[in-house]
């Protein structure tokens, strides 16, 4: 049992270790370049590849357009070629041309792709696009709704309708979608998404990249052997936490400049979007946030960091160079990218069974449950059970980390064994 | 508080890895204000030793008592400064702060850890780099550093690990300086070292191990003296004749054992049970002409030698009884 002194020391000591690393994260220039730079990098990853994909598609794909159809269908698709903001630059060459003289130019880059409507197209014939764009969505949708549009107008013909009916039977109609769990306000669905996404993205990483930054200063520390004075001065638990806890501020310190460096820049989108001459900044809505989805935000990211930071820094215990650390870090790293690569189910059914088991459990909801949380679909019950197996589980983690880490701290030389590492748990 | 007559009880502390016994049944005393060697080979059990009193690492068994009242823990660490074998220090922490840190950590106020840093740089002339970070320090500037940063809250016992390997004369000075200092302030020294010579100079005790064990203990002085007792006698004569007939007469009789040529003169090695002044008399009796006789002082390294020697000897012959 500690007494309360020993207690006390133990806090003032963590307290003094967490100050350390606070201090010395924050003045490195690092600490500036990625708080300033990080969510223009962001902001850029995301936009920077779509702005390219429409751009391409703006300036015009040139497909040649094989008919064989006997019926001209595709002289249709030239009146609606505009329709969509997708430029294409429709070519009819003769319907007898060899599939291989078009795929030599696909090849010397003459054109981007060809189109083959079938004699059959009318009753059912599969109509064929092949061309070196075909990953993009925006051309294969174009080129779909273009070919379903000129086959409907053709059939419509043959069953004598006159322009003005097909008109009329084409015009366009208005959809929206927006998202509710019928407790809020209903926001725009795919905004929602983006925003939830988005939270996502950076609560994963922001804990990865904290977590690795506790790795290495563990290992760090036993390289360059402080670790000895540090070991005689405080108890392996106070070295940990304090570790754990200043780095875990400094990435507090960085969501919260990030936070506010998003609120001002959604505050005057019209204006940051003026000075790269984008107007109608108005046209997106952003679903709003409040302070509870910063509160939640926040809270998952420090009980999801603290409980991979203790993985991290027992791996770092148990390892001595950066490069043995990349393999031993593989099994957390795997932790944490499981629930990324399920957010599409999350994001897909946010109030479905999978979505609610996965924000219960402690490895993936620190990531997860704020999505859900943005997206209106989950109870304060479900949030409440969440946190309280997340807090229970992130004990049980400092606990065994630090078994881990006492012993292994001091082991310099060959890695050890999972059997050694079990050891060291057992008789700790 | 009264100031502890013992600064370090070692009771029986045994540590052993496997089969491998780091350290076996070790027991000694350092009494307050004493300069108090740990002596072995490498491989002896010395770092292991210092670093269960550090509370590093604990003993399977036995116990240690520090300052007459405390075990090794944080609360004791106040009171004890270390020098670990492995220096090192935070690259990229200033000077200044990283002395106020350890000073912190071992117990000192903000303030406080903050003044004593100032004044160790000041004693150490490392003044003009306090605001440097410690990466750009020379290797022996670090040196200093990490002597201030083990003495920076004033301990009651300080601990060096074979503090001399890889320091540069320079420094070696510096840490002689210090440790001089803090025996003349009453404090404690404990430190190991394979160098018989530093430690013959500084010492007051010692405790020679080997393999992990225990081959001799105490006052230098005394160590000294029982090893003066087992007969080396420095003879020097004259005139190169007498020492020539000195060879041929006394010293070739049955009471000497051996002799060996010296630089100046013969080192001679009475038989057991053999006092010097016997040998003296018979000198004198054959009418020689002696120039010096003196009792040898046995070196540090000559009873590190033999008592090493004699432990190995006896381990041998415990092996092969066991045969």
């Amino acid at each position: 049992m500690l007494s309360k002194k020993g207690g006390s020391q133990m806090t003032r000591q963590a307290f003094i270790i967490a100050r350390r690393e606070f201090l010395e994260r924050v003045r490195n220039k690092w600490f500036a370049i990625v708080t300033i730079l990080g969510p223009i990098g962001m902001v850029a990853a995301i936009v920077l590849p779509a702005y390219l994909s429409v751009r391409s598609v703006k300036e015009g794909f040139h497909v040649q357009v094989v008919d064989q159809s006997e019926r001209d269908v595709a002289d249709m698709m030239d009146i609606e070629l505009d329709a969509r903001g997708v430029a294409f630059k429709l070519e009819r060459v003769p319907p007898q041309t060899d599939v291989a003289i078009l795929e030599g130019r696909i090849r010397d880059e003459k054109i981007d792709g060809y189109l083959i409507f079938p004699k059959d197209v009318l009753s059912g014939g599969k109509v064929m696009y092949r061309g070196d764009n075909a990953t993009n969505m925006l051309v294969t949708k174009g080129l779909s709704s273009l070919v379903d549009f000129a086959v409907f107008r053709t059939r419509g013909k043959d069953m004598g309708l006159g322009e003005i009916q097909i008109a009329s039977l084409f015009q366009k109609v208005e959809f929206e979608s927006k998202q509710t769990t019928g407790q809020g306000e209903a926001t725009s669905g795919t905004a929602s998404f983006v925003v939830g996404y988005a939270v996502m993205f950076v609560l994963y990483i922001a804990i990865l990249l904290y977590g690795v930054a506790v790795l290495r200063s563990v290992i760090q520390e036993k390289n360059n052997r402080v670790v000895e004075i540090m070991v005689s001065s405080v108890r392996p638990i106070s070295l940990m936490l304090g570790k754990v806890v200043g780095v875990g501020c400094v990435g507090l310190l960085q969501l919260t400049l990030w936070g506010l460096m998003a609120a001002i820049i959604v505050g005057f989108r019209e204006e940051v979007l003026g000075l790269f001459g984008i107007p109608g900044a108005g046209a997106f809505e952003l679903p709003h946030l409040g302070g509870a989805d910063f509160a939640i935000i926040l809270v998952y990211f420090f009980l999801g960091y603290f409980f991979y930071a203790a993985l991290y820094a027992a791996i770092g215990a148990m390892v001595n160079s950066e490069q043995e650390a990349q393999q031993a870090q593989t099994p957390v790293m795997l932790m944490l990218i499981i629930p990324v690569l399920c957010v599409q189910i999350v994001a897909g059914d946010p109030r479905g069974g999978v979505a609610e088991v996965l924000t219960q459990i402690p490895f993936a909801s620190p990531v997860l449950m704020p999505m859900r949380f943005l997206l209106d679909a989950v109870s304060t019950a479900e949030i409440l059970a969440s946190i309280g197996i997340l807090l229970a589980s992130l004990l049980g983690a400092v606990l065994l980390a630090a078994k881990v880490y006492r012993v292994g701290i001091l082991s310099y030389g060959k890695k050890p064994s999972f059997r050694e590492v079990w050891s060291w748990i057992r008789n700790s | 508080m009264a100031s502890p007559k013992t600064s370090l009880r070692v009771r029986g502390i045994h540590k052993q890895y496997g089969d491998f016994v780091a350290v076996g049944d070790l027991s000694f005393e350092a009494p307050t204000g004493v300069v108090y060697g740990l002596l072995g080979p490498n491989g002896a059990g010395k770092t292991t030793t210092l670093r269960m009193i550090n509370n590093i690492i604990m003993p399977d068994s036995g116990s240690i008592e520090l300052l007459d009242r405390l075990s090794p823990g944080p609360e004791a660490a106040k009171h004890i400064g270390y020098l670990p074998e492995e220096r090192g220090l935070y690259p990229k922490m200033k000077v200044r702060e990283t002395l106020a840190f350890f000073g912190a950590l071992r117990g000192l106020g903000g303030k406080a850890s903050h003044r004593q840093a100032d004044t160790w740089l000041e004693r150490l002339k490392l003044s003009d780099w306090r605001g440097n970070n410690v990466q750009d320090l020379s290797k022996g500037m670090q040196q200093k550093v990490q002597f201030a940063a083990a003495l920076i809250h004033d301990p009651e016992l300080l601990i060096l690990d074979e503090p001399w390997s890889g320091l540069d004369p320079i420094n070696a000075e510096v840490l002689k300086d210090i440790v001089s200092a803090q025996k003349d302030a009453g404090k404690t020294i404990l430190f190991s070292t394979h160098l018989m010579e530093q430690a013959e100079h500084l010492c007051d005790h010692v405790c020679i191990m080997a393999k992990g064990r225990k081959a001799v203990e105490g006052r230098l002085d005394e160590l000294k003296r029982e090893a003066a007792a087992e007969g080396l006698v420095n003879l020097a004569f004259r005139t190169p004749e007498d020492e020539q007939r000195a060879r041929n007469g006394v010293l070739g009789q049955s009471m000497v054992e051996g002799v060996q040529d010296e630089r100046d003169g013969l080192l001679v090695q009475l038989a057991a049970g053999v006092e010097s002044d016997k040998l003296l008399g018979e000198l004198v009796a054959d009418g020689l002409s002696i120039r010096r006789f003196e009792r040898q002082q046995a070196s540090l390294h000559q009873i590190f030698v033999s008592r090493v020697g004699a432990m190995a000897d006896a381990e041998q012959e415990g092996r092969l009884a066991d045969d």
